[in-house]
């Protein structure tokens, strides 16, 4: 096996401080990887996780002292090489599309003589020869001899990228870096930029560095990506298995946080915020901002190893299921006294899994066996067969101490509110319950819990709201109540049975929104139970379908939204309520 | 391009008008000392004093005067100086080339070594060399002149007798050969032109050093320097090249104050040029000499304001478009 074109080793770009005294920025910290000849990468990551950081890196144009670690290519070491020795290294070697091209060109230049200029001083082309390459190139990105005789300030910003491109192809380097060539640009100039990217790769066979934070022109460009988080890489591997089923809590909060063309759900950006490079945090760097972080976390560092195939830096293997439910099985016995006693089978060998943070929408018609589930799930009822692991743990059948305190992590939010509350009890009575009955904290706290809680879902806490009684709320109000409830004992899994069926359309956007706040707030789990489909994808990461008490379809909310593969998901596809205009049969317009 | 030649009439004609106003302004009138009983040079015939004003047309309404004025200066007539009996234009023609040859020999070697400097330092910002320069230029630029110029003079020019103490040549020399000629003319030059070239380089230092180091820190010389350019070419075919647009437009700007500096050297040094013109004007109240010294300095730094203009626009092709 031969050595690869380029071997990134424990890399660190660390900033001396602005002021003395000041702690220095680690913006790149600890970052290994290869890339081999014609191979391509790409880093992603939110802004400032360093990615250009590290991309000027590889040319050697931070000030010295601030870089360490082990850069070679074709087996050449090149941190601390001085001026001299980076010079002809640079751009016949290793050439960077920057990020910004819009303002990488010189203004008092013309495009042809800046695109010439590598070739005359590395090259010794003379000035004629210099411009006919460039014009040669410029062909090649799509532009003509206007744009090579064109100063900078009269060129359009996608011009301009693409001449960065063909700046950057001048001296036909074995590696190309790009830093986000495709942002800030329309879809079309988008498109064309990928496209030429991957001409320009396919035909020369240049290895490709991509950093980019548009997953989907990764999608289309690079073999393998490396997620960065705060200067360290939290996950690597191929591109199509990254991005199709992350597992590193962080590239999954990524994945959701991104808008795709092909993705249903709003989008939910990731809880909290990026770290200052001054100030990482201890232990792993995500773990302010992860659903599931444990108390290792904050103390020990996670490397980078493999977790069943894939490389990750997390102490828990990566996103963990945090309810794996398995053959889950329920059957009623109506004992007719009309007829011979049936037995209806409700629930049949059901398996689901809802991941950290992860909102999973569950939909049938009436009658498929959905609330069933919930119930099961969330111990209200008990199944004949099959196991349910929270977080881990087995919950055992029948109601043992130890799972009764896990399944107050479990709360429900059933379908009808006024079916579920005492009409007897104030607001804070109905909130305060689980705590009563779970004796959490003394009288004073459990109130300031209610408060909270309510707070949390948008209600009033005066006095005077807590003593109302069920009827005197709306129907929103009191549902929010309900929510209230479950969130008092910060449970992590929410099974949501049709929460918003009872309310009119804008109170269930409302209160739609407010659960997916909530839920990605918290980094709850979230079970979405419901018949509607339309409302079910503007939350849902995942969607399952269910039938006659089986699980009959499952997949990422895009894609079964996209392709149903089963007849009956896409009979609720075409049943779910949308604007079909009425024509008349002629199809014409009306007179 | 036609709005910038109507703007260059309109702020002759200001400057014209100013040059006017001004002189009258002052105090006093040029034939005061004539008028004045006790001053020696008092005119004891009434008619006598009336035929001087009228010969300088004095005693003509202000309007009237301003249009003589205005019609005199386009032709090219500037006058006839009331102290020296002189027409004005003559003057200036054996004054005016000194301060001339003082002005431009101080502001190309300022504005040469606050460019060199400038670009080096910011080249070495924080370095040693960098810091030392940036505060000698401060304390140049910051210094008075006359007080510079005292310095020079009794150190150069009565210590070390290196060099003469004043005027603009050796009285009453004959040169053998050019050469000659030239060593003598420089050996005069020196003083006044090092304490000018002190007074402005400051300036011209610190605002090349501040545009550099913008510059520098743009998108375009990371990527030059990613190109793997050699440092020479970094520093001046891309990062120099685009720090003189600003020092352009400054050096037109400062083209004034040079200007008003030679002035006041000049008669520091006793230098023939038109400082000494000036101060004898102005006390006396000449009107026609301090005229037409203005309008003689309003054309200078004006054309230097359009030399600018035309060498920003070779330059800089984004303001190719904008004219
Ligand atoms: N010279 C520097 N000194 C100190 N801190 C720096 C320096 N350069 C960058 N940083 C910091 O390093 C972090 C990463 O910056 P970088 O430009 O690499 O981010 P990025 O991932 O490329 O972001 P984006 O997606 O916005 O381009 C930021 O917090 C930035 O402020
Ligand atoms: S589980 Fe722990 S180690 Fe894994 S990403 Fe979350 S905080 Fe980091
Ligand atoms: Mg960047």
């Amino acid at each position: 096996m031969s050595a690869p074109l380029l071997n990134v080793h424990d890399l660190r770009v660390i900033f001396a401080p602005a002021a003395p005294g000041q702690p220095p920025a680690r913006v790149v910290d600890g970052v290994s990887f290869a890339l081999d000849a014609g191979d391509s990468l790409a880093i992603v990551g939110e802004t400032g996780s360093g990615k250009t950081t590290l991309a000027r890196a590889l040319l050697g144009l931070h000030p010295a002292g601030s870089v360490s670690g082990s850069v070679q290519l074709g087996g050449q070491e090149l941190v601390g090489l001085d001026e001299g020795r980076w010079r002809p290294l640079r751009w016949q070697r290793i050439a960077l599309a920057v990020q910004n091209a819009g303002t990488a060109f010189d203004p008092v230049y013309r495009m042809g003589e800046q695109i010439g200029e590598p070739l005359r001083e590395h090259r010794g082309l003379s000035s004629a020869e210099a411009t006919a390459r460039a014009a040669a190139l410029v062909a090649q990105v799509g532009l003509t001899e206007r744009h090579l005789r064109a100063y900078p300030h009269q060129l359009s910003g996608g011009e301009k990228q693409r001449l960065m491109l063909a700046m950057a192809l001048s001296c036909d380097p074995e590696l190309l870096i790009v830093d986000e060539p495709t942002s800030g640009q329309d879809m079309l100039a988008r498109a064309q930029v990928i496209a030429l990217l991957r001409a320009i790769c396919a035909q020369r066979g240049t290895a490709l560095l991509l950093i980019s934070h548009d997953l989907a022109a990764v999608s289309q460009l690079a073999g393998q990506v490396a997620v960065l988080y705060a200067g360290k890489l939290a996950e690597v591997g191929a591109t199509r298995d990254v991005l199709s089923a992350p597992r590193h809590p962080y590239t999954w909060g990524l994945l959701s946080a991104y808008p795709d063309m092909s993705t249903a759900r709003d989008l939910s950006g990731i809880r909290g915020q990026m770290p200052d490079p001054t100030h990482p945090p201890t232990g792993c760097r995500f773990h302010p901002r992860c659903t599931q972080a444990v108390d290792e976390c904050r103390r020990v560092e996670p490397p980078l190893q493999l977790h069943n195939g894939r490389r990750l830096a997390c102490h828990l293997g990566g996103l963990r299921a945090l309810l794996r439910a398995e053959g889950l099985r329920k059957t009623f016995t109506t004992n007719g006294h009309l007829g011979p006693a049936q037995n209806v089978e409700a629930v049949r060998n059901v398996s689901l899994e809802v991941y950290e943070g992860e909102v999973v929408g569950l939909v049938g018609e009436t009658g498929s066996g959905k609330s069933t589930l919930g119930r099961l799930l969330v111990g209200l009822l008990d199944p004949e067969s099959g196991s349910i692991v929270f977080e881990g743990n087995p919950l055992a059948l029948n109601n043992g101490s130890a799972s009764r305190h896990l399944r107050r992590r479990i709360q429900l939010i059933p379908q009808d509110p006024f079916d579920s509350v005492s009409p007897y009890l104030t607001v804070c009575q109905i909130v305060r319950e689980p705590l009563d009955v779970q004796r959490a904290g003394t009288p004073a706290e459990r109130r300031e819990r209610v408060r909270e809680a309510l707070a949390a879902v948008g209600l009033p806490t005066l006095d005077a709201f807590l003593a109302r009684h069920p009827h005197e709320l709306s129907g929103g109000q009191l549902q929010r109540v309900v929510i209230a409830r479950a969130l008092v004992l910060e449970p992590k899994l929410i099974v949501a049975d049709e929460p918003v069926s009872m309310l009119d359309a804008s109170e269930q956007a409302k209160l739609i929104t407010l659960l997916e706040d909530i839920q990605n707030e918290r980094g709850m789990g979230l079970l979405l139970i419901s018949h509607d489909l339309a409302l079910v994808r503007k939350v849902a990461d995942r969607i399952l379908v269910m039938r006659d008490g089986q699980i009959i379809e499952g997949g990422p909310s895009s894609q079964v939204l996209a392709q149903p593969q089963h007849e009956y998901t896409r009979a609720l596809l075409r049943a779910a309520p949308s604007f079909d205009w009425y024509t008349t049969s002629s199809g014409g317009n009306r007179p | 391009m036609k709005r910038r030649a109507l703007g260059f009439l309109i702020s002759l004609w200001a400057v014209l008008t100013l040059n006017f106003l001004l002189p009258r302004l002052l105090p006093g009138d040029p034939l005061a000392a004539l008028l004045d009983p006790s001053s020696s040079a008092y005119v004891f015939n009434s008619a006598t004093r009336a035929s001087l004003a009228e010969y300088y047309g004095l005693d003509r309404p202000l309007v009237q005067q301003y249009a003589d004025y205005l019609a005199g200066t386009l032709r090219g007539d500037l006058g006839q100086s009331i102290r020296l009996n002189r027409p004005v234009g003559e003057l200036l023609r054996a004054h005016l080339p000194w301060t001339l040859l003082l002005t431009l020999t101080a502001l190309s070697a300022a504005s040469l070594l606050g460019v060199l400097g400038g670009a080096e330092a910011a080249w070495r910002r924080g370095s040693a060399t960098d810091k030392a320069l940036v505060v000698s230029s401060v304390i140049a630029s910051n210094a008075p002149v006359f007080f510079t110029g005292m310095i020079l003079l009794i150190v150069f020019g009565a210590r070390l007798d290196w060099l003469p103490l004043a005027g603009g040549r050796t009285a009453f020399a004959r040169y053998g050969t050019p050469w000659e000629a030239a060593r003598d003319y420089a050996a005069h030059l020196a003083l006044p032109a090092v304490t000018l070239t002190l007074a402005l380089v400051g300036s011209k230092f610190l605002l090349v050093r501040n545009s550099m180091i913008g510059v520098l820190g743009e998108d375009y010389m990371l990527v030059a320097r990613a190109k793997g350019l050699s440092t020479g070419r970094l520093k001046r075919h891309h990062a120099l090249r685009n720090a003189l647009i600003p020092f352009v437009h400054h050096l037109a700007a400062h083209a004034g104050f040079a200007l008003t500096g030679a002035l006041f050297i000049e008669t520091l040094f006793n230098y023939p040029g038109m400082g000494r013109l000036v101060f004898e004007s102005v006390v006396a109240r000449d009107y026609p000499v301090i005229q037409g010294v203005f309008v003689v300095v309003s054309a200078l730094v004006l054309g230097a304001n359009l030399l600018a203009d035309w060498l920003s626009y070779r330059l800089d092709p984004r303001r190719r478009e904008a004219l």
